[in-house]
């Protein structure tokens, strides 16, 4: 695909999530109209009267829900195209390989300690959590897997190694709730399906400085991305700092999936599913994959958090069911095309 | 001119190479060969400054190498290695283009792309510029590989500095057809005056056939270094190979060796 | 989308005179519309006659059988404020555990009100209490006072059933944690959850095989020795863990510590509604006896 078209393509992602979002702040347990919710919004402005409570529920709950959801959605997305390019194997994302679980952990021993040292919890101190916790398991797979000579981990040891991770780090999530006093920490539901429900602006803010920075950071190493696709010594070749390249890479995908991870608990598939649809559509060319799996991984989990919404209101579905039920299915048809090198 | 001096290069406590002084103009195709563990890729690399020895220099028309930076190294030093394992869709123009990396940041201008155009062209894969490079054969793959190589070190205007490519065992996987067809393109890139190449082969009829000088190496120490004549004697090469030559001498081709 | 918000915005200023289309509630204050997350308290309300005024019901609620045709908000620790919301309550009635507590920050932050009954359904005398806190509530005071005299007729006729049993029986009670998604096994004594399960068994002419430790009332089983220590000679499951094995009582003999005991020996493993044993309520008067009737089986 050429580059014009490329472009083509992303502009009609944008709309397309555009118009996803509008449907996520229309439809609910509870339906806005757009007179609604202009009405909501107007209310905001000085002099207006007070906000019903249909309207607040819009502008406290829907709203940063809704965008909320977008920034996680491509935060999950970028990260499975970072992972990828890193691991340099299309079969991977945050979620197989220990990066959620890992952020999960570091969050529930956040609450769980918390309680015990009555830390107090300031605004930034659980998404550090959260970091800490991903950046543990992510290494651990990253050192285990790597057997090959050329550095690049096999595909079937990457999958292994992130299983055996996920299995330690939700077990001992489990452990935690065992012995929590919290009750957020012993919600072990929340943790291991994921939900957007409890949404909130603060929340926003967070999750929107580390996606946005995130992304930028990474768009300006996408070239050197591209180059470590044909190899780390060919890389080395075309004038990469591989393994600065590496170390920059690894941080910024896991901070983007760790602090989503601890505002909506363990989100999988999506990092897988994302930038397997843009490859299909317009190549793999870093540049055009990050700033796509962005839209795409917004929009998707969008879908996912309307159906989860929708489904069974006014009660609600994990969202983590919703990506599951539509992500397994796509990695076994990815499996068996064969096309990759294990 | 390519200027290696008292190289030593060592993993844990095995030296690969030792104390490997060698000179390499530019003009002409210069091939290590060596019989399997001699240190042969190893030298290429430390010469290429991909590994950086322990002891001694590797100096770029006198300035030692190991002061630049990556960046500036990679546009006027690129390598051909074995061919090298994809697990993305990347089309054969992408592929190319990667070589003109280092010559730019950001988006590729319009002389990259007319430089990308050209080296497809001259090695014969412009039909192939929108397949995937997972879909082509061994021999096509390796084409679209010295493209890109070529594109990295393909300058336009007038020389400013001496240009090296290294090539580190790039007939692996290609059948005798190619293999040749492969040599004679490297030999008549390397005629330009002010190209260093310096390649490892495994093939000694190849290195005899195509070298202008052969640097023969076994444990890691150099053997001999001189034209093809000089260096492939039956006693050398039944010395550090193992195996008796009988020599052919044709009046056009030079020498050709038959084992036995 | 601030491009969006600014077309949204004219075009409100330009209709603000046509729109007047509501989707809000009811504002006749006298329509009380609840939402009650607790299946004790649905119970009462249904039993009380009030349940017109119920509009949302947990997962957990079972019983009556016609709770069926109230919607439901989901499992009362996995709640959504904006589904909750959508009915539109006046309130919303829970027994101080539901979650997850943003959920429940975010309720308290749109300030809607929130009750919880003072009584607590721990023995009969605070059942009764509490039937009588909610009667006044929903202005049903003189059939509270039936139900707390049925009650106690029935405790009575219960008591005495009870006394034409001779043994009693070692008994140990299996409830499965929905949330934390194990097995757990309830001790004796009062405290937690526990308290009631233990009268019941009490009153029912059984003991309770297992101690209480940690005063928690009720504990995981991730020692086969809790069970095997106890020895219990009847083991009785509540209905959800029960179902959760499919009534299999290889796998129910697979919980750590049961094949060995007394009960598996003899068989005398049974399932039981957790309705019916787990908390007081206006059905504990005839409980009693049911729950006597089934440890009893041979």
């Amino acid at each position: 695909m050429t580059a014009p078209r490329r472009q083509l393509l992303l502009i009609a992602l944008v709309a397309v999530t555009l118009l996803v979002l509008v449907a996520s702040i229309r439809y609910g347990a509870i339906d806005f109209s757009i007179a609604e919710i202009s009405r909501a919004l107007a209310s905001l402005l000085p002099g207006r009267p007070e906000p019903t409570l249909d309207q607040r529920i819009f502008l406290e709950l829907r709203f940063p829900r809704a965008i909320l959801c977008l920034l996680v959605g491509a935060s999950l997305g970028v990260g499975g195209t970072l992972m990828q390019a890193l691991f340099r194997n299309p079969i991977v994302e945050p979620g197989l390989v220990g990066t959620s679980s890992g952020a999960a952990f570091g969050s529930a021993l956040f609450f769980v300690l918390g309680g015990v040292f009555h830390i107090g919890a300031s605004l930034w101190s659980l998404p550090i959590a959260a970091c800490a916790g991903g950046i543990i398991s992510t290494y651990l797979v990253f050192l285990l897997a790597r057997s090959r000579e050329d550095g690049r981990a096999s595909i079937v040891m990457l999958l292994l190694t992130g299983l055996a991770v996920n299995a330690l780090f939700m077990s001992a999530i489990g452990f935690l709730s065992y012995i929590a006093r919290d009750p957020q920490a012993r919600s072990i539901t929340f943790w291991s399906l994921g939900t957007l429900s409890g949404a909130n602006w603060k929340s926003v803010e967070i999750v929107a400085l580390t996606t946005i920075l995130g992304s930028i950071v990474a768009l300006r190493y996408a070239k050197q991305l591209n180059a470590l696709m044909i190899g780390e010594e060919e890389a080395t070749y075309l004038g990469v700092n591989v393994n600065r390249l590496k170390w920059i890479i690894l941080s910024v995908n896991v901070v983007i999936v760790a602090v989503a991870t601890a505002f909506t608990g363990v989100i999988s598939f999506v990092g897988l599913v994302v930038p397997h649809i843009l490859r299909m559509l317009g190549g793999a060319d870093n540049r055009f994959l990050i700033v796509g799996s962005a839209l795409t991984g917004a929009t998707l989990l969008t879908l996912a958090d309307l159906i989860a919404r929708l489904s069974v209101r006014p009660a609600e579905l994990p969202i983590g069911i919703v990506t599951s039920a539509v992500g397994v299915p796509v990695f076994i048809f990815l499996l068996r095309r064969r096309q990759y090198v294990f | 001119m390519l200027v290696g001096s008292n190289i030593t290069f060592r993993v844990g406590s095995k030296e690969l190479i030792s104390d490997i002084s060698a000179s390499f103009a530019p003009g002409g195709l210069h091939l290590l060969v060596g019989p399997n563990g001699a240190g042969k890729s190893t030298l290429v690399k430390v010469l290429a400054r991909l590994l950086r020895p322990q002891t001694g220099t590797v100096e770029y028309e006198g300035v030692d190498v190991s002061q630049t930076s990556e960046a500036e190294l990679a546009k006027r030093r690129a390598v051909l290695s074995q061919a090298i394992e994809i697990a993305f869709p990347l089309t054969v123009r992408e592929v190319v283009m990667m070589g003109r990396y280092p010559h730019f940041s950001g988006r590729p201008g319009p002389t990259d792309e007319q430089i990308v155009d050209e080296v497809m062209e001259h090695f014969d894969v412009t039909e192939f510029k929108d397949r995937y490079y997972q879909s082509l054969s061994g021999g096509e793959r390796q084409r679209v590989n010295f493209a890109r190589v070529l594109a990295q070190l393909w300058s336009h205007s007038a020389v400013d500095s001496c240009r090296y490519l290294f090539l580190d065992e790039p007939l692996t996987f290609l059948d005798i057809r190619h293999q040749i067809d492969f040599m004679k393109r490297i030999r008549s890139f390397t005629k330009d005056a002010d190209v260093v190449t310096v390649g490892v082969v495994h093939d000694l009829n190849l290195a005899a056939r195509f070298a202008d000088q052969i640097l023969m190496l076994n444990g890691g120490r150099i053997v001999a270094h001189g034209t093809p004549a000089e260096v492939l004697t039956t006693e050398r090469i039944t010395h550090v190979f193992g195996v008796e030559p009988t020599m052919v001498q044709t009046t056009d081709a030079g020498i050709h060796l038959i084992f036995n | 989308m601030k491009r969006l918000i600014v077309l949204l915005f004219s075009c409100v200023v330009l209709f603000a005179a046509g729109c007047a289309r509501f989707h809000n509630a009811p504002t006749d204050a006298k329509d009380a519309r609840y939402v009650v997350i607790s299946p004790i308290y649905n119970e009462i309300i249904w039993a009380l006659g009030a349940q017109n005024t119920v509009v949302g019901i947990d997962l957990s609620t079972t019983y009556p059988p016609e709770v069926k045709n109230v919607q439901t908000v989901g499992y009362h620790r996995a709640l959504s404020a904006e589904g909750i919301l959508s009915l539109h309550p006046t309130a919303i009635i829970h027994d101080n555990n539901i979650g997850p507590p943003q959920v429940v920050q975010q309720i308290q932050q749109l300030n809607i009100p929130m009750k919880t009954f003072t009584a607590k359904n721990d023995s009969f005398d605070g059942t009764k209490a509490l039937i009588r806190e909610m009667g006044a509530y929903f202005h049903k005071e003189s059939r509270a006072e039936e139900l707390c005299n049925t009650l106690d007729t029935q405790r009575a006729a219960s008591l005495e059933k009870v006394k034409q049993y001779t043994d009693h029986p070692r008994v140990a009670v299996i409830h499965f944690g929905r949330a934390s998604n194990v097995y757990l096994v309830v001790g004796k004594g009062s405290g937690g959850d526990g308290g009631g399960v233990s009268q019941m068994i009490e009153l029912a002419g059984g003991e309770m095989a297992v101690e209480n430790t940690g005063g928690r009332g009720m504990q995981r089983m991730e020692s086969p020795e809790i069970i095997a220590k106890a020895n219990p000679d009847v083991i009785l499951l509540t209905d959800y863990g029960y179902d959760r094995l499919g009534g299999s009582t290889d796998q129910i003999k697979a919980l750590p510590g049961v094949a060995t005991s007394n009960a598996a020996r003899d068989n005398r493993i049974f399932r039981i509604e957790e309705s019916v044993l787990n908390y007081f309520g206006p059905r504990s008067g005839e409980n009693i006896a049911k729950v006597a009737e089934i440890i009893h089986k041979k």
